[in-house]
């Protein structure tokens, strides 16, 4: 793959880049709270609109050199927050038994909220690899090793993940910062709450927690990039040797008590 | 992706976030472009080590690692490396790098329609439930320890 042969899709980004940045973040009040929009946002739906195949602005090629990219650029993410990090490593590690136990939070908070709303929904095994996780590439590898990625829980996880891909960023952004401009939650416990464990849904997260608290800025980064750091590293194995076994004993436990009559074999992932 | 390639993908989002910082975040052009480029030196060196290293943890571990440890008060250089980095505004680098992926949307599209709403409304709440999860066990830790 030449990077640099298909250059058109630079110079989409490199201009979507400068519009965004020039309209700069805006504020609109909603109920008690604020809805922000941040530059990061308009530019993916910017991006997003502009790479609709019936358009045919971007082609397939171009979509995968996109995607290749993004996993190697938030590596820069990882970077820019550890540097934040760095200087301040000791006060990460004062803060050492909240940042561990919140991590329970981000591993079983799928299946608390996710899996009873899927089986109310109707969703038969499916609703488990929906839930398990918050279902990013890691993840999948682990349906895939224990189910196959043609069995339901298999269609489970690739839905997440692709709605993940298409709206997790954007609705993670809205939500912290609505959450952030209410008030309920110190900007801290915020900022681990957005280490959710996917470069661009944390990157969101933070941002607009940070863009809500700009005094507090470093701080924010520092717990969220922590808070990331846990979550990607240790999610592997907890997902894998804890949340899955979990939601399987949830799903066979709650599904006569809240699934639909007749409707076992509905397969609508 | 090979080595030159990610080398030229790290300095093509370099420079829209060095040109995305001046205009949304007045930072200035000079200082943020040597604290980007030493965050690719960080970047590429942590993905070095995944490499080399046997012992297999993720990238973003290595990568971790060596961006802690050249900033942490251990190093001789930090205020130097601190300085230029923090000329980099998180959010400048995050506009980029969602550009991208924005861009890349395209090519689930197809199986995205394919998808009941149910689907959707199970993935908002994953989303949610590990973001309020996480961060009411934070809040109530953190006020636990008298940090907040």
């Amino acid at each position: 793959m030449d990077i640099l042969k298909n250059w058109r899709i630079h110079c989409i980004a490199f201009i979507i880049v400068i519009v965004c940045e020039w309209i700069g973040a805006k504020k609109i009040p909603l109920g008690p709270g604020v809805l922000l929009f941040l530059p990061m946002l308009y530019a993916m739906v910017i991006g997003g609109i502009l790479s609709v195949p019936k358009l045919k602005v971007v082609k397939t090629a171009e979509m995968n050199l996109a995607s290749a990219i993004l996993g190697i650029t938030t590596l820069m993410l990882v970077t820019k927050l550890g540097t934040v990090i760095g200087p301040l490593v000791v006060k990460v590690a004062q803060s050492g038994l909240a940042l561990s136990l919140q991590e329970l939070g981000h591993f079983l908070g799928t299946v608390i909220l996710g899996l009873p709303i899927a089986i109310a929904l109707g969703l038969g095994r499916e609703a488990i690899g929906a839930t398990f996780s918050i279902d990013r590439e890691p993840n999948i590898a682990i349906i895939s090793e224990k189910y196959g990625l043609s069995s339901p829980e298999g269609r489970g996880v690739m839905s997440i993940y692709i709605c993940g891909t298409l709206f997790g960023a954007v609705w993670l952004g809205l939500l912290a910062g609505y959450l952030a401009a209410l008030g309920i939650f110190h900007p801290y416990a915020l900022a681990m709450g957005a280490g959710v464990g996917s470069g661009s849904m944390m990157a969101a997260a933070s941002g607009a927690i940070k863009s809500v608290f700009p005094d507090k800025a470093n701080e924010i980064l520092m717990y969220a990039g922590a808070s990331n750091l846990l979550t990607t590293i240790i999610g592997i194995y907890f997902s894998l040797f804890v949340s899955l076994p979990v939601t399987e004993k949830l799903y066979t436990l709650l599904k006569p008590i809240l699934g639909r009559k007749n409707d076992s074999k509905e397969a609508d992932a | 992706m090979n080595f030159r390639d990610m080398f030229i993908a790290l300095v093509l989002i370099g420079i829209m976030t060095t040109t995305g910082n001046v205009i949304g975040y007045n930072m200035p052009a000079g200082e943020a472009a040597i604290g980007y480029a030493i965050m690719l030196i960080i970047t590429l060196l942590g993905v070095g080590l995944t490499h080399v290293i046997p012992i297999k943890l993720p990238m973003v571990f290595w990568v971790s690692i060596v961006a802690l440890l050249v900033t942490s008060p251990i190093s001789p250089i930090a205020t130097t490396i601190t300085f230029y980095t923090s000329k980099v505004d998180f959010l400048a680098l995050c506009t980029p790098i969602l550009a991208y992926a924005g861009l890349a949307i395209g090519k689930d599209l197809e199986a995205f329609k394919k998808m009941s709403w149910k689907i959707i409304v199970v993935a908002l709440a994953v989303y949610t439930g590990t973001f309020l999860c996480a961060t009411a066990i934070a809040q109530i830790m953190l006020h636990f320890e008298g940090l907040i």
